[in-house]
């Protein structure tokens, strides 16, 4: 809301200049957005011209309609310096006179609410009129409020709504059939072409005001171009009406028409200030030499204005904010800014009346609001609240995910974090064939749908990575994965590049399947979980290079290598890129903590064998160490794979696998001969099982 | 051959062992030891060694010049000796013990993952309000319409609900199965609701606890929220938040401002002061923006803080009694304060961060400047 310094100073005569003005009105709920110069130009007629005049602009929030006016914004200048505030009146002189008119019943035109509901207040008042330019101080005004001068008769409505908040028409009454102005619901279909020269197809309970035969007007969005007030135009009527917040933003959004005076009224405008306003406009018309009102009001009442009325005591005031506010400042503050406040602050506390242009004000808390924003917060005190009991736990999620994130950190992994949704083609081929859970309303298609997996943010990451330069990149993220079915919350990461570390004593090495799968199994291991391998397939890994994941035999996530169509898909170039994901809600259930036994240290040495076995190459290392472990005595603590070879000495379709037993028993130390008795054992298992050849 | 030839080689052999020595200086000491051994062959060696081969001239000469060449050579072969012996004790100097290793080359670092920006600062929160004496909760990212705006004084036609504003769903998701049914009579539409929209506020997550605990409350929500903005410097349409609430008999706009200013304190550093600028909101009522003292130039003006001094990064209030009616909660025996924090904001300040979309590219050249 831009508003002219001098406009204000016709209410308010504060001493300070407009910057000052705006920075205390900052502090009181007004923020100001910028202060501009002022355009140059007349002032009203006997008013002295305002040094550094200036357009403050200010924030005005959603719930304050009557401060999208300049009496509202003086009103609240006036309470901050604790000044009085003038209005416009009968008795005023010069430019701020108010016409003292005759109310009547009908005159040359009457008025009729036929949808009392949403249209409880209309009034009227004819003139006679000679349209043509404001003077120049009307139209400076109207200038540096943002408002384009049209003719003198337009000019003065616009006035009058940026003045007092109402906004106004004027109809050319020789363009009105009949002599009764209706307001009703449109017909279905009804059309009008407004000012803005288009035509408008209307349906009820959209409303519209209108003559004997159509549609003169957009109730309090917009005015009709066959009414529109034009040279010719010799009479008038001005209206001033008060519509129904909640109908005029229906009316306004249906028709994708937001007009100054639909932004006022869908707000809530002064429910009481409709004859004050063709009143005011009835004087400017006289004082800038427009015509001449007929001096008579036809001021329709459908629904009376019930003001509210609210207890305010005086201990709710100082418990809420937590800070002492004397009673007279309460009260000053509320008067000053048009609330009646009944005398004493005894127990039954204050009665309040609220004045009509308030609709903000309901709840005792809202009047506490106004008095602690013009006692001013910088009195508050900084306090805080007792704590008389344990806090509850947090979300079991949250350390569970830590302990995961301190794991992948470890490993060289650096956390990324993406958008939750993603491109629809992107996310497909993680989704699994389901549905996935795509938005109504998104940003552009690159945000099409939520993202089935955490997988398509890293692979992105990755990509990023790549094409700027980076030939390593390692990154996870842990993040929400959506289905139709809830919501999990996934581990994702992906391992392109280098595997170990880069440095010149030794060669480097790229990322393979048992890196990603020792990453998998780690953070298993982070939370507690063993984590198995299965072979799987997966549209998005490449085929024998996947593998699901598991815990106790439940399915928690999936890791391999990311395929290369996905990967070319989304501009990663021709490298191997490994990936993993975990669905940690299923890895760790967040029911995880309690106690858990540590085993005692052994006492007793273990003896440690070495066995290098001439193996099918088909045959499964799982399956290699099976036999083993089923042959060996209970005394068998590990068998471990410590290297496999094949090359020369090593014939075609076999592998030579070496492996590294540990026996240990709890009760004794084990001899040579009970080892060699064990490895005995295993080997000639491997012979008969395996068709193994001991090397 | 006659003295006076004799005599001009000697000099010869004293200008090239000049020149050679001058070579071997311009070399790194720690590079200079082969250079040395070489010269040392060429000039001292007992056989083939330069000045061997001149000593070798002396039957040459007549007798009587015998002595006086045999003189120039030994005074040359003096000088070669102890300009060498004085180089290779400085070429010792430079030698490493046995067993030592060069210490100037690159270390074997195992490479360490980096924390995202704002994960730091989620934990940073965290820490703070568990510090507190808060419980830390997160929530579904999908929303009904109840949790996310009814509940919280959003009625039907409240702008923030518009297409422009909120992203829906295409299809809404039926109910989730929630971990109990409300503790009391609350005023939500009797049955679950469908799940419509992405959470446009953490705000939702304090209807869920409070349809499910009793008073007193003293929680913070964090995770991802979504609004409808277009990307630029600082929007994102997804960004983070970290949501307050208390709620007990007697507690105040003062006990607020005292959280806040600790909160800051940690954020920022001890000292940094708080202000409170009246606003609104439909979920409290009073309601406050709050700014920090400018942390780039503690309020002396800067572009940081676009000269005023303030630094705007929450809004706050005491818990609006409609959302206390809609929770089941009275609002006569309790009130409440709550506050909602970008932690986008919080990270842009604390670091200077210019563009808000930095966080979300997961540029490595930028994750790697945040600490482990």
């Amino acid at each position: 809301m831009k508003v002219l310094y001098s406009w204000l100073r016709d209410f308010v005569d504060v001493p300070d200049g407009p910057a000052e003005v705006g920075r205390r009105l900052s502090l009181r709920g007004l923020a100001l957005e910028g202060v501009d110069p002022a355009p140059a130009g007349d002032v009203p007629p006997g008013a002295a011209p305002v040094p550094d005049d200036a357009v403050l602009d200010f924030d005005v929030t959603a719930n304050r309609p009557d401060c999208l006016s300049v009496v509202g914004i003086a009103r609240e200048v006036a309470t901050v310096y604790d000044l009085p505030l003038e209005q416009p009146s009968a008795e005023a002189r010069g430019h701020l006179r108010l016409a003292a008119l005759r109310q009547v019943e009908r005159d040359s035109f009457g008025v009729r609410l036929d949808a009392p509901a949403l249209c409880p207040r209309f009034a009227g008042a004819a003139a006679s009129v000679r349209v043509q330019a404001s003077p120049g101080w009307v139209q400076r005004r109207l200038h540096a409020m943002g408002v384009r001068p049209i003719s003198n008769v337009v000019d003065i409505t616009n006035y009058v709504m940026l003045e007092l908040g109402q906004p106004m028409h004027a109809f050319d009454q020789a363009r009105l059939a009949g002599d009764t102005i209706v307001v009703r619901e449109a017909r279905p279909g009804e059309s009008i072409v407004t000012l803005d020269g288009k035509t408008r197809t209307l349906i009820p309970p959209q409303l519209v005001v209108a003559d004997a035969e159509r549609a003169a007007a957009v109730g309090g969005v917009m005015g009709g171009l066959d009414s529109e007030v034009s040279a010719a135009t010799t009479r008038i009527v001005f209206e001033a009406a008060w519509w129904l917040p909640s109908s005029v933003r229906a009316t306004s959004r249906a028709l994708a028409l937001k007009t100054e005076a639909s932004t006022r009224f869908e707000r809530g405008a002064d429910r009481e200030l409709q004859a004050r306003a063709v009143a005011r406009a009835c004087a400017l018309l006289d004082v800038v030499g427009a015509g001449t009102p007929d001096g008579t009001l036809v001021d329709a009442i459908a629904m009376a204005h019930t003001p509210v009325v609210l207890r305010l005591s005086h201990a709710h005031v100082e418990g809420l904010l937590g800070m002492p506010v004397p009673a007279a400042e309460v009260e000053r503050i509320l008067r000053a800014l048009g609330f009646v406040v009944g005398a004493g602050a005894g127990a039954a506390g204050w009665q309040v009346t609220v004045p009509s242009w308030r609709p903000d004000v309901a709840r005792p808390e809202d009047l506490i609001e106004e008095v602690g924003r013009h006692h001013g917060f910088e009195h508050l005190p900084a306090t805080f609240p007792s704590v008389h009991q344990a806090p509850p736990l947090s979300d079991r999620r949250i350390p569970r995910d830590a302990a995961a994130r301190r794991t992948m950190l470890a490993l060289g992994f650096s956390e990324a974090i993406s958008f939750a949704f993603v491109e629809e083609s992107a996310a497909a081929p993680f989704a699994g064939g389901a549905p996935m859970v795509a938005l109504a309303n998104p940003l552009s298609e690159t945000f099409a749908v939520m993202r089935p997996s955490v997988l398509p943010g890293v692979v992105d990451a990755v990509s990023h990575n790549r094409r700027h330069g980076r030939r390593d990149v390692r990154v996870f993220e842990i993040a929400t994965a959506f289905r139709q079915d809830g919501e999990r919350r996934s581990l994702a990461a992906a391992w392109t590049g280098e595997a170990g570390t880069d440095h010149w004593s030794g060669g480097r090495r790229d990322v393979d399947f048992f890196d990603i799968k020792g990453t998998a199994e780690q953070v298993g291991l982070g939370l507690g979980s063993e984590i198995t391998l299965q072979a799987a397939e997966r549209p998005y890994l490449v085929p024998g290079r996947a593998a699901s994941l598991h815990v106790a035999d439940r399915p928690v996530g999936v890791c391999g290598q990311l395929a290369p169509a996905v990967a070319d898909a989304r501009g990663i170039p021709r490298d191997d890129v490994y990936v993993l994901e975990l669905d940690l809600d299923a890895v760790a259930p967040a029911a995880a903590g309690g106690a858990r036994r540590i085993a005692p240290l052994p006492r007793y040495p273990a003896i440690v064998r070495d066995v290098s076995l001439l193996v099918d190459d088909a045959l499964s290392a799982a399956a290699v160490r099976d036999t083993i472990r089923r042959a060996a005595p209970a005394t068998l603590v590990s068998v471990r794979e410590f290297d496999r070879y094949q090359g020369r000495g090593v014939p075609a379709g076999k592998v030579s696998v070496s492996l590294r037993l540990t026996f240990r028993a709890d009760d004794r130390t084990l001899t040579d001969d009970e080892a060699a008795a064990a490895v005995a054992a295993v080997v000639s298992a491997a012979q008969r099982d395996l068709g193994a050849e001991q090397r | 051959m006659p003295l006076d030839d004799l005599s001009r080689l000697v000099a010869e052999h004293d200008a090239a062992f000049d020149a050679a020595l001058a070579d071997l200086d311009a070399l790194p000491p720690a590079a200079r030891a082969p250079a040395l051994d070489a010269l040392k062959i060429g000039w001292t060696g007992r056989k083939s060694g330069r000045i061997a081969d001149l000593m070798a001239q002396l039957p040459t000469l007549a007798a009587a010049d015998r002595k006086a060449f045999g003189q120039r050579v030994n005074t040359l072969k003096q000088r070669v000796e102890q300009a060498l012996a004085e180089r290779e004790a400085l070429v010792a100097a430079t030698r490493r013990p046995a067993g030592a290793v060069d210490i100037t080359l690159p270390g074997r670092a195992p490479q360490l993952g980096h924390r995202h920006p704002l994960s730091l600062v989620r934990d940073e929160v965290q820490a703070i309000f568990t510090r507190l004496g808060y419980q830390v909760l997160e929530g579904p990212e999908i929303e009904d319409d109840w949790h996310n705006f009814e509940a919280l004084n959003m009625h039907a036609d409240h702008p923030a609900r518009d297409m422009q504003d909120t992203m829906y769903l295409a299809q809404p998701l039926s109910a989730r199965a929630e971990p109990a049914a409300p503790k009391r009579p609350t005023a939500a539409k009797a049955g679950p609701q469908a799940l419509t929209l992405l959470r446009t506020h953490t705000s939702a997550m304090q209807i869920r606890h409070m349809e499910q605990h009793d008073p007193p409350v003293r929680l913070v929500a964090i995770g991802p929220v979504y609004r409808r903005d277009s990307l630029d410097l600082t929007h994102t349409p997804m960004f983070h938040q970290c949501e307050g609430l208390v709620v007990g008999p007697g507690i105040t706009l003062a006990h607020l401002k005292g959280t806040l200013l600790a909160m800051a304190e940690s954020l920022f550093g001890a000292g940094t002061s708080v202000r409170f600028r009246p606003s609104f909101f439909p979920y409290t009522e009073p309601s406050a923006e709050v700014d920090v003292r400018c942390i780039r130039c503690s309020g002396a003006g800067c572009a940081v803080c676009k000269q005023t001094g303030w630094l705007e990064i929450l809004g706050s209030g005491m818990v609006h009694p409609a959302v206390f009616e809609a929770v089941g909660y009275d609002p006569g025996a309790v009130t409440g304060f709550a506050f909602g924090m970008g932690l986008e904001r919080v990270a842009m300040l604390k670091w200077d961060v210019g563009d808000i979309r930095l966080f979300y590219e997961n540029d490595l050249r930028f994750l790697e400047q945040f600490s482990r």
